[in-house]
C-alpha cells in the first residue's frame, strides 16, 4: 500500500516535471479560472464595501414636536428596539445637540449664525437619528413612526421627504448584488468549462500510453492516481501564480485603487480574506482537476 | 493453459456496411510450457487472436479460457491480475513514451509489486541481455526501431511471466538480432514458459520446428505438432 502510494506520487512528480510545455499550458488556463474566481471574491468585497459605503449616507430623522419631554422621546427609541433587526443604530439628538452641531457645522460661514441670532431662540427640534441596516427597511419603520398614538409626540418622519432617493438606492443596491451573482454563475461555469476541456485534452494526449498501462496490468488506481495528483499540483501551481500576482499587483497599486474605490483597500481586504481566499481557490481547483481528470480518465479505462 | 474454443471475431464499421470477418470458429489449445507458432499472410488474424488472448478486444462468438477461467466474462480486476502473468511483445511496440528506458521496463515491476531492491536488481539485467544497458536514460523515441522492439521484449520478459505472447518480434530486426530473440525464447521456454509466437517469418518458423498453428482469412487451416510455415 506504501509502496504503491509512493510510486503513485513519484508517476505524478515525473508527468508534472517532465511535461513543462503542456504543463505551462494548462496551468495557464487554470490560472485564468483560479484569477476568475479570485476577481469575483474580491468584485463581491469591493461591492458590499461601496454599498455599505453609500448606505451610511442615508438615514431617517424622527422629529418631535417642540414640547415633548425627553422622557417620551426615550420611550419611542424603546419602542424601536422591536425593529433591532433591521435598525443598525438610532441616535437622539436634544434641541441643545442639534443647535452645537449646526453653529460647528456653519462656524465658517457668519451668514448661517447671524440669521440665527436674529431668530433669537433655538430654532431646532429634538429628534432621533435611525440608521436602518438596508434601505429597504426605511419604509416599515417610517411607517411605524406615523401610527397614529404616536401623531401627537412626532412632527415630521425625514423618509417622507427623502422616500424617492432611498428607492432608488434600495433598487440600485439590489440590482448590484444580483449582477454580483450572475455574473459570478456565468463567470464560474467558463472557469469550469475552460478547466475541464484543457484537462481532457491532457489526458488525451496520453491515451495511448493509458492503455498501455492497462494491458500491462496495472490496476485503474495505480493509472489514475498520477494523472489525478498531476492536476492537482497543476491546480496548486496556478493558485500560488495568481495570488503572487495579485499581491504583487496590490502592493504597487492599492494607494491609488483605494481613491478610486472611495477608500476600500484592496491590499488590505486582500490580506485580512486570505485564508477564506485561499479555501475557496483550493476546493474550486482541487474539485475541478480531481473531478475533470476522473471524468476525462473514465473514457480511456474501459478495456 | 490456454484453451479457444470456437472463437469468432467480427468488426463492425459504422462507415462500412460489411462486417469484418478476423476470426472464424478458431478452436485449440495450448498447454503449459509449449512453445506454439501462429503463422499467417498479414491479415489472417493473429495479430486479433493475441488481442483477444490478453482482452483487449471483445470477442463477438465463443470462450477462450486461461487457467479454466473465462476470459470473456471475467471481472475488470480478475482480467489485470491475469495480465500480469502474460508478458506481451506487441508489433506496434506499445512503449510508455514519457518513461526512459528503464522505466519503461521497471514500471511492470511496480506495477507487479516488486519491491525496490528487485527492481535496481532485475531491470539492468534485462536491459543487457537484449543490448540496451547504454540506453537506460533515454526516451523511447530517442531510439531506433530495432532497439524499440528490444525494448519491448525485456519489457515483455522482465517479470518472468508464466506465457509470453510476440507478435512479430523480429520485424525491425536485422538477423543477427532475431537469431538472438528467437535464442531467447527458446531459452526461456525451456526454463518452463510458455511461448506464442506470431510471426511471418518463414526461417524462424522452419528452424524452431515446433507446433505450428496456421492461420488464412481468419480461419485456423493447419496445427502441426512440429510443422513448416507452409501457405
Amino acid at each position: 500500500m506504501f509502496t504503491s502510494l509512493k510510486r503513485i506520487l513519484k508517476f505524478a512528480w515525473q508527468g508534472f516535471s517532465r511535461n513543462k510545455v503542456l504543463g505551462f499550458e494548462v496551468m495557464f488556463i487554470m490560472a485564468i479560472a483560479v484569477f476568475l474566481i479570485t476577481s469575483l471574491f474580491l468584485f463581491q468585497g469591493i461591492s458590499n464595501f461601496l454599498i455599505k459605503e453609500v448606505q451610511s449616507k442615508v438615514d431617517v430623522s424622527v422629529y418631535f414636536k417642540e414640547n415633548v419631554l425627553e422622557e417620551e422621546i426615550l420611550n419611542v427609541e424603546r419602542d424601536l428596539y422591536k425593529f433591532s433587526n433591521e435598525i443598525e443604530s438610532v441616535k437622539y439628538i436634544s434641541r441643545e445637540k442639534a443647535l452645537q452641531n449646526f453653529i460647528e457645522k456653519h462656524k465658517q460661514e457668519p451668514i448661517y449664525l447671524e440669521a440665527l441670532e436674529q431668530i433669537g431662540y433655538n430654532p431646532f427640534l429634538p429628534s432621533l437619528n435611525i440608521k436602518a441596516r438596508d434601505p429597504s427597511y426605511y419604509a416599515p419603520i417610517s411607517n411605524y413612526l406615523s401610527q397614529d398614538s404616536l401623531q401627537g409626540v412626532i412632527e415630521r418622519v425625514s423618509y417622507f421627504q427623502n422616500k424617492k432617493v432611498i428607492d432608488k438606492l434600495s433598487s440600485i443596491t439590489a440590482n448590484i448584488k444580483t449582477v454580483v451573482i450572475s455574473l459570478s454563475l456565468i463567470l464560474g461555469l467558463l472557469a469550469v468549462l475552460i478547466t475541464f476541456n484543457t484537462i481532457k485534452l491532457t489526458i488525451f494526449t496520453s491515451k495511448e500510453e493509458i492503455l498501455t498501462m492497462q494491458l500491462v496490468g496495472a490496476s485503474n488506481w495505480f493509472i489514475k492516481g498520477p494523472f489525478v495528483i498531476q492536476g492537482t499540483l497543476y491546480g496548486i501551481a496556478s493558485i500560488l501564480a495568481v495570488n503572487f500576482l495579485f499581491l504583487i499587483t496590490f502592493a504597487f497599486f492599492s494607494p491609488r485603487l483605494e481613491i478610486f474605490f472611495l477608500g476600500f483597500n484592496l491590499l488590505n481586504y486582500f490580506q485580512i480574506n486570505f485564508l477564506s481566499l485561499f479555501l475557496i481557490q483550493i476546493a474550486f481547483a482541487g474539485i475541478l482537476a480531481i473531478f475533470s481528470t476522473l471524468l476525462a480518465l473514465h473514457k480511456y479505462l474501459k478495456v | 493453459m490456454i484453451k479457444f474454443k470456437d472463437v469468432s471475431k467480427i468488426y463492425y464499421s459504422s462507415l462500412n456496411s460489411s462486417p469484418i470477418t478476423a476470426l472464424k470458429n478458431i478452436s485449440f489449445s495450448v498447454q503449459p510450457r509449449e512453445f506454439v507458432s501462429i503463422v499467417g499472410r498479414s491479415g489472417a488474424g493473429k495479430t486479433t487472436l493475441v488481442k483477444l488472448l490478453i482482452g483487449e478486444e471483445k470477442l463477438t462468438e465463443g470462450e477462450i479460457f486461461f487457467n479454466n477461467k473465462n476470459i470473456a466474462g471475467i471481472k475488470s480486476n480478475e482480467l489485470q491480475k491475469i495480465r500480469k502473468r502474460i508478458g506481451v511483445v506487441y508489433q506496434d511496440y506499445r512503449l510508455l513514451f514519457s518513461k526512459t528506458v528503464y522505466e519503461n521496463v521497471s514500471y511492470i515491476l511496480e506495477v507487479m509489486g516488486f519491491s525496490d531492491e528487485d527492481i535496481t536488481r532485475d531491470v539492468p539485467r534485462i536491459l543487457e541481455i537484449v543490448g540496451l544497458q547504454e540506453r537506460v536514460k533515454n526516451f523511447p523515441q530517442e531510439l531506433s526501431g530495432g532497439e524499440q522492439q528490444r525494448l519491448v521484449i525485456a519489457r515483455a520478459l522482465v517479470h518472468q511471466p508464466e506465457i509470453v505472447i510476440a507478435d512479430e518480434p523480429t520485424g525491425n530486426l536485422d538477423p543477427y538480432n532475431t537469431f538472438e530473440v528467437i535464442d531467447l525464447f527458446k531459452r526461456i521456454n525451456k526454463s518452463g514458459t510458455t511461448v506464442i509466437l506470431a510471426t511471418h517469418d518463414k526461417r524462424i518458423i522452419d528452424g524452431l520446428a515446433k507446433r505450428v498453428i496456421t492461420l488464412e482469412a481468419g480461419r485456423l487451416i493447419r496445427d502441426e505438432q512440429s510443422g513448416k510455415f507452409i501457405l
